[in-house]
């Protein structure tokens, strides 16, 4: 199909579609004025009946916990599968050796580079676990502390190298790491069940609302998303940066001039 | 105002799709698809928002202040996360794609075959590699 | 509040726009990063401090890098010659 043609096709499409969607627009209800009678019944009820102060991780882990379970289990698949793909061409090894680009200068790290990243990296991963640990009370939480967590990881490798980059982080860890997170959500949901409860049902002592210890079973559950999250984003960092490096193969001589 | 939140949703997701149906990178394309979906946060985050209500954190303020709509935003929340793996599975299948049939360009891509069938063409298209040329 | 709500949604239009047009996908990487900070922003507006947080952080630091990466691995690498 040529372009022309399908830029005709999309535009026919969008012809149609347009009154469809601006039907639709019309009947939404005007923006700002009020919101659905779920989530203001929630905002209503859970606080107390699960002293936790943030919604939004309430919901994630204990209202509809289960959603959230399907969700892991595709950030899961998804990771597992970027991972398989690229480590199925090039196998589990790495190298030493960067990619050059012919004709660009290597510019070897400066040491205020370097000095920054050594103060940035521990401050920013002590930011991502504050993020973690106060999921139920200020915004944040184990999806947001994992990327936060996961980042810093990364200034590792802009402060000491690739090489001191793959000494510190370890693929096994991170493995163990995504995989036992997801795990643990899952016995979140199974354990409870145990003692005759529902699946996922908030079985563990509540806290204090407003404390750093409140709702019960969600803290667990927000443990094993940051721990699958940053496993999984510290994984996929890993794999593609080692997708930057030059192949180990020796019948590529002709490499650098490419 | 009451309508600009729905039009702006529906127009990134048009012209997310009008950028994948002209795109002749492939990794202009999975950056187009970004835009499409970054219209279901629009969307959902303006269903959920509600004038003069506040966040759905009741740490600052006790339960019972009017707040926004949580329901949306933990759809969101996971939505952003799941959505950010998913494009980089995208881009490795990018990576893929180019090395096995040695272009970026959609308009060029053949059939994979188990054999290396496609290799034939792989001279001719060489030249427009992922130097970031475009139409 | 009134303002600056309608000139955040036109903005990440505009910002969402400029992903789309702008064809060079080195050039692109950066206007991702701009569109997932508009982005993070508008959230924040929209009262939705866990959204906001996460785009940030994935929106306008993960998903950039990831695409940087791709983009060298493929400027890089010469397709494979033989299986």
């Amino acid at each position: 199909m040529s372009p022309r043609i399908r830029v005709a096709l999309l535009a026919l499409a969008g012809l149609i579609l347009l009154p469809c969607a601006a039907t639709v627009i019309a009947g939404l209800p005007p923006f700002g004025a009020t919101i659905a009678q779920y989530g203001e019944r929630i905002n209503a009820i859970t606080p107390e009946a699960r002293h936790v102060a943030n919604m939004v991780s309430a919901i994630n882990f204990d209202l509809r916990g289960l959603d959230t379970l399907g969700e892991e289990f595709m950030l899961l698949a998804a990771i597992t599968g970027t991972v398989v793909l690229l480590r199925g061409r090039r196998g589990e090894g790495n190298t030493e050796h960067a990619m050059r680009r012919p004709g660009r200068a290597v510019i070897p790290r400066s040491e205020a580079v370097v000095l920054a990243c050594r103060i940035a990296g521990p401050l920013t991963a002590l930011f991502g676990l504050y993020v973690v640990v106060h999921a139920t009370v200020t915004p944040g939480g184990g999806f947001q502390g994992g990327v936060i967590l996961a980042s810093a990881t990364l200034l590792i490798y802009l402060g000491e190298g690739y090489a001191g980059w793959r000494d510190a982080i370890h693929s096994h860890w991170l493995d163990a790491m995504e995989g036992g997170g997801a795990l643990l959500f899952a016995l979140c949901g199974l354990a409870p069940m145990l003692t005759g409860a529902a699946f996922m049902q908030n079985v563990l002592p509540l806290g204090t609302f407003r404390d750093l210890f409140s709702g019960g079973l969600m803290l667990v559950e927000n443990l094993g998303v940051a721990l699958a999250v940053t496993g999984g984003f510290t994984q996929l960092f890993l794999e593609f940066m080692e997708e930057t490096r030059a192949a180990d193969e020796p019948d590529e001589p002709g490499e650098e001039s490419a | 105002m009451t309508m600009l939140p729905y039009a702006v949703a529906a127009w990134l997701f048009g012209i997310g799709l009008y950028g994948i149906a002209t795109s002749r990178n492939f990794i202009h394309l999975v950056g187009c698809l970004g835009i499409c979906q970054s219209a279901t946060y629009v969307l959902l985050l303006g269903l959920g928002y509600r004038w003069g209500s506040i966040a759905p954190i009741f740490y600052d303020h006790p339960p019972g202040t009017p707040a926004v709509d949580p329901v949306m935003q933990a759809l969101v929340l996971t939505d952003i996360v799941v959505g950010a793996t998913l494009t980089a599975l995208l881009l490795v299948l990018t990576i893929q794609a180019y090395k096995r049939g040695g272009s970026l360009d959609p308009e060029k891509l053949r059939p994979m075959r188990a054999g290396g069938g496609s290799r034939r063409n792989q001279a001719s298209s060489r030249a427009d590699d992922g130097a970031g040329k475009t139409s | 509040m009134t303002v600056i709500l309608p000139l955040l949604f036109l903005l990440t239009a505009i910002s969402g726009t400029a992903v789309v047009l702008v064809r060079d996908p080195v050039r692109q990487v950066f206007a991702i990063a701009v569109n997932g900070l508009v982005l993070a922003i508008l959230f924040d507006a929209l009262q939705a401090p866990d959204v906001a947080l996460s785009e940030l952080t994935v929106g306008a630091a993960a998903v950039p890098l990831l695409f940087l990466v791709a983009l060298m691995a493929v400027r890089t690498q010469p397709p494979e010659e033989k299986p």
